[in-house]
C-alpha cells in the first residue's frame, strides 16, 4: 500500500473518532461528553470528505455537531443535571492551549495555496445528491419532511406540559 | 482515493460497538440518547462506504434520512425527558421503575 496523504488523514481520523467515541461513553461529567462526541462528529464529517461525500460532510457538521449536539447540551445545562462546580475558569493548561494556538497560525501561515477557480472543479457531489433526492428519492424525501413535522409537534405537545390543554 | 471496504466496515463496526456498549452501561438518559447518537453516525459511515463502493449516491441520500431521523429521535427524547423532569427531577433511569412490578 502506498504512502499517500489521503491515506494517512482517514487512518488519523478513524483513531481519533474511535477514541474519542470511548472517551464520550465513559466520562462521568455529561458535558465533557459531549464535547467529546462534538470531535467524533467532526472527524466524521472528516471520514465523509475522504469518501467524496462533501454535501454529507457539511450536513454533519451543520446538523449534527450545530444543531443536534447543541440541543443536548442545552437541554443538559437547563435541567442542572450535574451540580455546578466552582473552579478557577483557566487551569493550569492554559499555556498549552496558547502555544497549540500559536502552532495553527504558523501552519496557516505556511500553508499559503493558490486559490483555485471555480471553473477547475469537478461537477459537484452537492448538485448530484440534488438530483437524486429530488428524482428516484422523493417520496422518502417526503415522507422524512412528514415525520419531522410530527417530531417537531411532539416535542411542543411533550414539553409544554398540561397546564394549557386541560 | 478509495478507501478499502472492509476498513469502513470495521470503523463503523467499532463505533457502532462503542455507541451500543455506551446505550447498556450508562444510566445517564442523556448519555444513552448520545449513544444512539454514536450508533447512528457508525451507520452513515458504513453508508457512505458503500455508496462509494458501488459508484453510486443511493447510500448518501439514505445517510441523509438517517440524519433526519436522527434529529426527530432527539427532539422526541429531550421533550420526553423535559416532561418527565416537571415530575421528578434527576436523568437517572434507574429512578424510573413506576411500571417495574
Amino acid at each position: 500500500m502506498s504512502f499517500d496523504l489521503a491515506t494517512t488523514a482517514f487512518y488519523y481520523m478513524s483513531g481519533a473518532s474511535v477514541t474519542s467515541a470511548i472517551l464520550a461513553v465513559t466520562r462521568k461529567n455529561p458535558v465533557h461528553s459531549m464535547l467529546w462526541v462534538l470531535a467524533l462528529f467532526m472527524h466524521v464529517a472528516g471520514i465523509f470528505l475522504i469518501l467524496n461525500a462533501e454535501f454529507l460532510a457539511a450536513v454533519q457538521v451543520i446538523v449534527y455537531a450545530g444543531a443536534i449536539l447543541i440541543f443536548y447540551l442545552f437541554i443538559v445545562m437547563l435541567l442542572d443535571l450535574t451540580g455546578e462546580e466552582t473552579r478557577p475558569r483557566f487551569g493550569k493548561h492554559w499555556p498549552l492551549a496558547m502555544g497549540a494556538g500559536i502552532f495553527f497560525i504558523i501552519i496557516g501561515l505556511l500553508t499559503q495555496v493558490e486559490p483555485r477557480r471555480a471553473e477547475d472543479l469537478p461537477p459537484g457531489n452537492l448538485a448530484q445528491v440534488g438530483e437524486q433526492l429530488f428524482g428516484p428519492f422523493a417520496l422518502p424525501f417526503e415522507i422524512i419532511s412528514l415525520v419531522l413535522l410530527a417530531a417537531i409537534i411532539g416535542a411542543v405537545v411533550l414539553a409544554r406540559g398540561r397546564r394549557a390543554g386541560s | 482515493m478509495i478507501v478499502p471496504m472492509n476498513v469502513v466496515l470495521g470503523l463503523s463496526a467499532l463505533l457502532f460497538a462503542i455507541g451500543a456498549f455506551g446505550f447498556l452501561a450508562r444510566r445517564n438518559i442523556i448519555l444513552m440518547f448520545i449513544s444512539v447518537e454514536i450508533m447512528l453516525t457508525a451507520i452513515n459511515i458504513s453508508l457512505a462506504g458503500f455508496s462509494q463502493h458501488h459508484g453510486n449516491l443511493h447510500g448518501q441520500v439514505l445517510a441523509l434520512l438517517v440524519i433526519a431521523i436522527a434529529a426527530a429521535e432527539a427532539g422526541i427524547g429531550l421533550g420526553l425527558l423535559i416532561a418527565k423532569n416537571r415530575n421528578k427531577s434527576g436523568a437517572d433511569v434507574s429512578d424510573l421503575i413506576k411500571l417495574k412490578w
